[in-house]
């Protein structure tokens, strides 16, 4: 069964001000209704200041990094609804500024910008106009994607170009992403403001599923557009194709068009970061790492800046591998990008140099790296004072050892036996002993002459 | 006189103060009859003390105590904006529109919020949710609209300048009905911020006075770019009052057959007067002179719909299509019916294209003369309270409409009269060209 999935993204832009008055775009923080001038609230006879600039180049950088060709020529146009946390009753959006793009296979028909309405409560009937004319891209792909499991890696490489252009907000939950799904034999359906990746997933899961269900009764599916319901994982229907609403797009009379120069596309141009897709292959190229390894370290624009930096103190196969195998599992385990943790490069070179003087043992970097996540300071420091510097002196050692073999006879016994993999667990018990600073390897010497002896 | 009144004022031989209480008295007196008001700011006298004592301090303020009326679209804080409508009956202003700040900043004084069409959807000044105006100057006729108070309060003499807008004639066709001077500027010399929408592409506020060197002087200091409105040109205004000599002033053919022969007649008698100032009278053609009004009445349509979405029932207490008059409703179900995506290629987009051949047109015409010279309205303005059709309605505009679809700005200047009633003649010149607009509205104006 063919399936045939489209999205139209929309993420907010990283700017200080609104799209057309000079108010903060600070909404999330900011108590209601205080962000907000006569612009952003419509008031009768307010008119729309020019467009912020900045806005506008966060848009051309993201079309460039989605590879699309930019329209010289730009309107603002007024997009009709009734809502209440619409204040003018319409919602000005521009015509399109990149088009003809394409993202890991997935074709990009255009990107645009356009401005957020407020947030309304059904339930107290209130409305918080601060996040009204915070400025917003829009992304529309070609129905190019194939499943559920498509889409979230599509979304996925997407978030990753979007995060690498530096222009989108970072406070997460911004993303919004609508859904058209058309299924072999069953009809184009919208799903409307999903609000997560996982979201995206769920919701075309149940869509596919809903649908095949309906045609195996022999139902004819609708054409509608159908909203998500996050709690319940379901979608239902809002409305049919009859009752499609007409937006009555006309030009905003109050703007002028918008032309942007080569110069402008150039300068932008050279600004922008390279693509995770080329940076993986330079990586894999350059470091002579592997494919999955370069992608972990691509991840994150900050975190692959991170192993550059740290390559260039130790040895880069080392260190992509601490991160990818350490860092990055640390990370995603506490749900942290590398850039909020606050690690630097020069806490990993040092870390990794502490380990291969063996001032520390591997066991300890791991736990130093799992401080440092939290509290992201110099490794040295926190060696210091947790008193974690490795334990390589035999006398020390011994006494320790002697402990472990006699809370172990069993063990000690199976190895004698001949069951080698029991010497582990005297290990083991050791490396409890120390919190793990013994050098294993003067460990299982000194284990084994005293068992044989 | 506006120049000797300011004169007066700034040698402190009159006080704004005194200035501010004449006109209240003559308000008090007259308005009752007239209607040019809906609100009177009680605050004026106030404020004309302090802009005596700026004046006793030395400051030199371009409007020193003048007296301005303010048409009810435009938004002065404190004061009522109610477009004349139910749907904003009890909106007070939060804010001063651009063109308020800059006249309370040159020490003018706001007198109160004046009548009009609703929603400046009108050409007669009877469809005010407050009542019609009457003609100061021709009692039992309308004063035209949709800046009907504004201009009846400077024929009325009830303030020294009033503001009008003007989206398709609204400041010349009652200047002309009242008898008085009425300048619609080149699309982007005035900010619109502050100025609640009729048809956004199309609406200029502008001067009107007793006399031509008050509209300059108000031009003046309203005029030039402003940040808020995207529109704005960057040009800095500046007029004087000369002559017309050596101008090349030219008429249209078309004119004759579209206005009512006492009009027209009315009309050769003005070019005449110039002829004898030294300006050179030629003819021409437009022959797209009457596809004006569909294209203007369906682009007003369109943006009017677009622009009262806002007036949703929740912020201002009404939809506005549950309590609005039939003008306003029909604008904006037909704004609502024409923008429908089967539609918009068949009417809107159609519409623009028009608005384009008449303006190349128009431009054209231009390029080769100052001035072009025009009846203002084709008809004399209606018996008040007479029925007429919506279509009969809209045919005022005529000669008014291409000044706003082309962006170019037009004057106002009363010419004679026909029965007692007053008429204007209209100039018309390139943009940014007020000031032989302006000239030209002297010439005219001395003869008086």
């Amino acid at each position: 069964m063919k399936v045939m999935i489209g999205f139209e993204i929309h993420e907010q832009l990283k700017t200080q001000q609104k799209l057309f008055c000079e108010c903060s775009t600070d909404y999330m923080h900011a108590e209601p209704n205080t962000n907000v001038c006569e612009i952003c609230t419509g008031m009768p006879g307010a008119k729309p200041m020019p467009l912020n600039e900045k806005a506008l180049d966060a848009v051309i950088a993201i079309a460039l990094m989605l590879n699309c060709d930019i329209k010289r020529e730009v309107y603002i146009q007024r997009k009709h609804y009734d809502y209440p946390d619409l204040p003018n009753g319409y919602q000005r959006t521009s015509t399109p500024i990149g088009v003809n793009g394409e993202l890991v296979g997935v074709r990009i028909w255009e990107v645009h910008l356009e401005e957020d309405p407020g947030k309304y409560d059904p339930i107290t009937g209130r409305v918080d106009y601060n996040r009204c004319g915070v400025p917003l891209v829009e992304i529309v792909t070609a129905p190019d994607i194939s499943s559920a499991e498509h889409a979230r890696e599509f979304l996925k490489e997407l978030r990753k170009v979007l995060e690498y252009t530096g222009v989108v907000r970072e406070e997460g939950g911004t993303m919004r992403v609508d859904v058209n799904i058309s299924i072999e034999g069953g009809a184009r359906v919208e799903i409307k403001n999903i609000n997560s990746i996982k979201g995206v997933y769920r919701a075309i899961k149940f869509e596919i599923a809903r649908q095949q269900n309906l045609l195996k009764r022999g139902i004819k599916v609708k054409r509608e557009t159908r909203a998500f319901l996050e709690e319940q994982m379901i979608t239902k229907a809002m409305r049919t194709k009859e009752e499609a609403q007409d937006y009555r797009y006309i030009p905003d009379p109050d703007l002028l068009p918008i032309f942007i120069t080569q110069e402008r596309i150039e300068k932008i141009k050279q600004s922008l970061p390279e693509s995770p897709f080329e940076k993986e292959k330079r990586f894999i190229k350059q470091y002579g790492i592997d494919a999955e390894t370069a992608k972990v370290l691509a991840s994150e624009l900050e975190l692959a800046n991170a192993f550059e930096e740290v390559a260039k103190h130790v040895d880069a196969r080392i260190a992509a591998l601490w991160i990818k195998d350490e860092l990055k599992r640390i990370l995603n385990y506490n749900d942290l990008t590398f850039k909020q943790s606050g690690i630097k490069a020069e806490h990993i070179v040092e870390l990794i140099k502490m380990m291969q003087s063996k001032e520390i043992t591997q066991k300890t970097a791991k736990k130093i790296m799992e401080i440092l996540v939290k509290n992201p300071k110099s490794p040295k420091e926190i060696v210091k004072e947790l008193g974690l510097s490795r334990i390589a002196d035999k006398e020390s050692l011994e006494k320790i050892v002697e402990e472990a073999i006699n809370e172990n006879k069993k063990a000690v016994e199976d190895y004698l036996n001949g069951k080698k993999e029991a010497l582990n667990f005297i290990v083991g018990a050791v490396m409890r002993k120390t919190r793990g600073r013994a050098d294993a390897k003067i460990v299982l010497e000194l284990i084994k002459s005293k068992i044989s002896a | 006189m506006i120049k000797e009144k300011l004169e007066k004022i700034k040698n402190q031989e009159l006080s704004a103060k005194e200035n501010v209480e004449n006109f209240l008295a003559k308000i008090e007196e007259k308005d009752d009859e007239i209607n040019a008001f809906i609100e009177i700011n009680k605050k004026a006298v106030e404020e004309a003390k302090k802009v005596d004592e700026e004046i006793k301090k030395g400051r030199n303020l371009k409007l020193a105590g003048l007296v301005f009326a303010i048409k009810s679209n435009i938004n002065v804080k404190g004061l009522r904006a109610t477009c004349a409508s139910k749907t904003l009956e009890n909106y007070v202003s939060t804010y001063d529109a651009t063109v308020i700040e800059r006249l309370k900043k040159e020490g003018a004084i706001i007198i109160g919020m004046t009548n009009m069409d609703e929603f400046a959807c009108g050409s007669s000044g009877e469809t005010s949710y407050f009542g019609p105006t009457l003609n100061p100057r021709a009692k039992e006729r309308i004063p035209g609209g949709s800046s009907s108070g504004s201009a009846a309060a400077v024929a009325g003499e009830m303030c020294d300048i009033a503001l009008g807008s003007d989206t398709g004639g609204s400041i010349r066709n009652p200047a002309s009905h009242c008898g008085v001077f009425g300048l619609k500027p080149t699309y982007g010399l005035v900010s619109r911020y502050g100025l609640i929408d009729l048809a956004m592409s199309l609406d200029q506020i502008g001067p009107i006075s007793s006399d031509v060197y008050g509209v300059a002087v108000a031009l003046e200091v309203i005029g030039g770019y402003d940040v808020r409105d995207n529109t704005t040109l960057k040009y800095k205004p500046k007029y004087e009052l000369n002559g017309v000599e050596n101008y090349t002033i030219a008429y249209a053919k078309e004119f004759e057959e579209i206005c009512d022969k006492r009009i027209y007649s009315e009309f050769l008698k003005g070019l005449r007067i110039l002829e004898n100032k030294g300006a050179k009278i030629v003819e021409i053609s437009l022959p797209n002179l009457e596809k004006g009004l569909p294209a203007y009445y369906l682009i007003n349509f369109v943006e009017f719909f677009s622009a009262t979405r806002k007036f949703d029932g929740r912020r201002y207490g009404y939809r506005i299509e549950e309590v609005c008059g039939k003008e306003v409703l029909r604008r904006i179900l037909l704004g609502k019916y024409i923008s429908q995506k089967e539609y918009s290629g068949k009417y809107y987009k159609k519409a623009l294209r028009f608005r384009n051949l008449i303006r190349e047109e128009i431009l054209k015409a231009l390029s080769n003369v100052d001035l072009i010279a025009s009846p203002v309205t084709p008809k004399l303005p209606h018996k008040l309270g007479e029925e007429i059709e919506p279509l009969e309605m809209y045919k005022y505009d005529i000669l008014t409409v291409i000044a706003n679809l082309a962006g170019i700005p037009a004057g106002v200047a009363p010419l004679s009269k026909i029965n007692n009633i007053p008429v204007g003649i209209q100039f018309q010149a390139k943009p940014l060209e007020e000031q032989k607009i302006i000239n030209a509205m002297h010439a005219v104006g001395e003869e008086k």
